[in-house]
């Protein structure tokens, strides 16, 4: 469990002072990376509530709005208001929140931030120091501006679905995208990192905010490894039907799971051989390098899985690892909450919620030595700091819109 | 000129997760000098792609791509004298940044202790497969194997089969990303507190970090999600179905039952919008595999850009499923200026992928392509460490830089 440190260090991000209007996964993550280390978030919902509140998981798997896992997870540490930003009084007190901040972090269509009041010209007028990030899925220009998205189109967009798949002979398989809304995570943290280099921009600046801009789809495509360049540098399309040039890399089950094995150096591989106690077959030339092992993968794989097949799991990673060979788990989500390395590294955070009770969390996705990463508050009910957020400014919050009522089925 | 430029890195990464994180940086502006050796030089410098399939340090694709912008020197770091070189240049730079294999930086003589001792502003950040400490912090960690590793491989697949991989090594830049994030927020501290700090980042923790829809089903009910696909459980259609062409997909998501019925009208199937089997989500949930049969007859015949522009129009999210070449030829990435071609002495004008943000007032642009190895070993020697010409040629002479 992360426990607060001995003397409350302040976090390294202490004093920024962050406003977030979105939807969804995106700039939601990028203001939590920001928020986990001591910024000051305030996110703003419109009156049904982000869309995350809806998307679970939920325990017991009952929809309510303020026990979703995913919005639980993005929203600890922020404070939360309601406002309609379709609603004249609701755009005013949006205005007034954003004069006393330094950024505005935004996943909402180009469109909808001018309808909001949010257009860049006028609010780099009115709000010359702040930064504003605009999280877009094809950015905010060029032809593809406009084009509605979702996480699985932009998984395709940037090129990575197109790189996943079954393998040689499955042809009929669709390329598969990866689990969860990892084109929202990639844009949040390409967002963060991108915001925080515009915050360093002041100084060069005079003290002047800038538009970040951040295309999704551009996220994706920059992060396609060595396949990209396979067609500048050689004319060849990177395919997920080929066979791996290299093995084994694979999947194998194991008399209790699954485990991933990895030989990529020869030394791996002797390794391995050696800790099946040389078996005839590993000893014929077939398999003599990584690359013959590669194109004779088919009949390996017949041997390996007789042999994997009457493992253990755990026993063959620590032998392997023992050996400096890079097996891994194929970790299931109990086998993270059980994990001994992670307990140790204190990885998982514990958190009480008014609504959803006391969870563990997924924890710091980095330790910072002087400036810990710590959670200090779950995430916002609905509307719950309306109140407080305007009134701190002199506002009337029973001039902006209420929260809607919960429609869930309880 | 990027909001980094005055911030200088001194980058003993390698392989994929250090260079992504301090490309970033450079990205950014940041001086990024890569210090490398060429008894085992960067892992990507040894792998294609290169152009007309030769070999060679400075003509790989995947090197080239992340390490663009930066400089390197050689230097050995097994010599004294080479040792001294590194250590300076710490001195006089603002981050440090490698992702050896636990234990080799102090082994080297460049740990934390010593560096913090010599740039008491210094900000560091290690990046692992397993993190600095915990039972685990020595295994070996190699990119393919921390996407099972993380957790993501059990929940990522089709129905029915066994778990499966994503198609990159997604810990590597997933933790390089999150890496750059984190080596700012501690500038950001240095520069309101004067102090630096020692960043432990593991990648099997920042590829949790985003999978909390997996991790919480589990806290919240003792269960994962069951591998699905490319399905979702709040919209259908949802999915990649074939097109027309060789080995060609499209991406498509109806997000409601209105989506739904411009779908069917785009479709030119009117009729399918009072269909009881299709007509809610819950209908489309409940009969998914007629539903994506319905749907992959009408796209296969068709192109995905066809298919794209036709969607698109009735305002439903698609696109085609993007290959390399795509990528490469995709007007919008063009007008949008997302590539880089700079001439590379080497190898000449190659496109590659850009800076994925666009700044107003600050704007980041590649000013160089990736570098040749040792190409700034005498502008960092004699301007950044100011040794003079002899001594410079004597390190050189005697092997220790090069």
């Amino acid at each position: 469990m992360t426990v607060a440190p001995p003397t409350p260090a302040r976090g390294a991000l202490a004093g920024l002072r962050v406003v977030e209007c979105g939807d969804g996964v995106a700039a939601a993550y990028a203001t939590k990376l920001l928020a986990d280390l001591g910024a000051a978030v305030v996110k703003v919902e419109p009156p049904g509530g982000d869309s995350t509140r809806r998307r679970g998981p939920f325990p017991g798997g009952e929809p309510h709005r303020e026990r979703s896992g995913l919005f639980l997870y993005l929203n600890a540490n922020k404070r939360g208001v309601v406002l309609d930003l379709e609603r004249d009084p609701d755009r005013a007190a949006l205005t007034r929140v954003l004069d006393d901040c330094d950024v505005l972090l935004s996943d909402l269509p180009a469109a909808r931030l001018e309808a909001c009041g949010l257009a860049w010209p006028q609010l780099h007028t009115s709000h010359p120091a702040l930064v504003m990030t605009a999280i877009a899925p094809f950015g905010l220009s060029g032809p593809h501006a406009a084009y509605h998205a979702t996480d699985l189109t932009l998984w395709a967009a940037g090129g990575i679905a197109y790189l996943n798949g079954g393998g040689p002979g499955t042809d009929d398989m669709p390329p598969l995208k990866a689990f969860g809304q990892q084109a929202g995570f990639q844009g949040g943290v390409h967002a963060a990192v991108a915001t925080m280099g515009a915050l360093f921009g002041r100084a060069r600046l005079g003290g002047n905010g800038q538009l970040v801009e951040v295309s999704i789809q551009e996220c994706l495509a920059s992060i396609l490894e060595l396949t990209y360049a396979y067609w500048p540098y050689m004319g060849l399309v990177a395919s997920r039907l080929g066979q791996k040039p290299i093995q084994p890399l694979d999947f194998f089950e194991c008399r209790d799971g699954w485990i991933y094995l990895c030989c990529i150096e020869e030394h791996q591989w002797q390794q391995f051989v050696d800790l099946m106690e040389s078996p005839d077959w590993a000893g014929i030339d077939l398999f003599r390098d990584r690359l013959s092992r590669g194109a004779n993968w088919d009949a390996l794989k017949i041997f390996l899985q007789e042999w994997v097949r009457e493992q253990s799991v755990r026993e063959l990673y620590e032998t392997a690892q023992a050996r400096r060979v890079p097996f891994a788990p194929v970790s299931t989500m109990g086998d993270l909450l059980r994990s001994e390395h992670l307990g140790a590294r204190g990885f998982f955070a514990e958190l009480a919620h008014p609504a959803a009770g006391r969870l563990r969390y997924p924890g710091a996705p980095y330790q910072l030595g002087r400036t810990p990463w710590v959670l200090r508050s779950p995430a916002p009910l609905l509307g719950e700091h309306t109140a407080g957020v305007l009134g701190a400014l002199g506002l009337d919050a029973r001039a902006v819109a209420p929260p809607a009522p919960a429609t869930e089925s309880r | 000129m990027g909001p980094l430029s005055g911030i200088r890195v001194a980058d003993f990464t390698w392989v994929w997760a250090g260079p992504h994180a301090t490309l970033q940086l450079a990205h950014l502006g940041a001086e990024v000098i890569r210090i490398e050796t060429l008894q085992r030089p960067c892992v990507t410098r040894l792998l294609p792609p290169w152009p007309d399939g030769v070999p060679g340090p400075n003509r790989s694709g995947y090197f080239n791509q992340f390490n663009q912008g930066k400089r390197s020197i050689v230097v050995d770091l097994k010599t004294p004298e080479g040792l001294d070189v590194a250590r300076r240049l710490v001195a006089c730079s603002d981050v440090a940044a490698e992702n050896f294999a636990a234990g080799v930086m102090d082994r080297l003589g460049l740990g934390w202790d010593v560096l913090r001792a010599l740039n008491p502003r210094l900000v560091m950040i290690a990046l692992s497969g397993y993190g600095a400490y915990g039972p685990e912090h020595e295994f070996v960690s190699y990119g393919p194997a921390q996407v099972p590793l993380s957790g993501m491989s059990s929940l990522t697949g089709y129905r029915g089969w066994p778990p499966m991989h994503v198609g990159i090594s997604y810990g590597d830049p997933n933790g390089g990303i999150h890496g750059a994030f984190a080596v700012l927020a501690a500038l950001w501290h240095r520069e309101r507190s004067g102090e630096g700090q020692y960043i432990d980042l593991s990648q099997w923790e920042t590829t949790m970090a985003v999978l909390p829809e997996g991790i919480m089903d589990a806290v919240m009910n003792g269960v994962a999600p069951e591998r699905n696909g490319n399905r979702d459980p709040l919209m259908a259609p949802h999915g990649i179905f074939r097109a027309a062409g060789d080995d060609r997909w499209i991406a498509l998501a109806i997000r409601n039952d209105d989506e739904w019925r411009r779908f069917v009208n785009a479709m030119g199937a009117p009729e399918l919008a009072d269909d009881s089997r299709f007509a809610t989500l819950a209908a489309r949930k409940a009969n998914e595999d007629a539903l994506e049969e319905l749907v992959t007859a009408w796209t296969a015949s068709r192109s995905p850009e066809d298919t794209t522009a036709l969607l698109q129009r009735a305002g439903i999210a698609a696109f085609p499923a993007m290959s390399n070449r795509d990528i490469f030829e995709d007007p919008h990435l063009r007008a949008r200026g997302f590539f880089v071609e700079l001439e590379h002495p080497e190898i000449g004008v190659r496109r590659h992928l850009g800076i994925p943000w666009r700044m107003s007032g600050t704007p980041c642009a590649v000013e160089r392509p990736a570098p040749c190895i040792g190409e700034a070993t005498d502008y960092v020697l004699g301007e950044i460490l100011g040794l003079d010409t002899a001594t410079r040629d004597d390190l050189r002479a005697r092997g220790v830089v090069a």
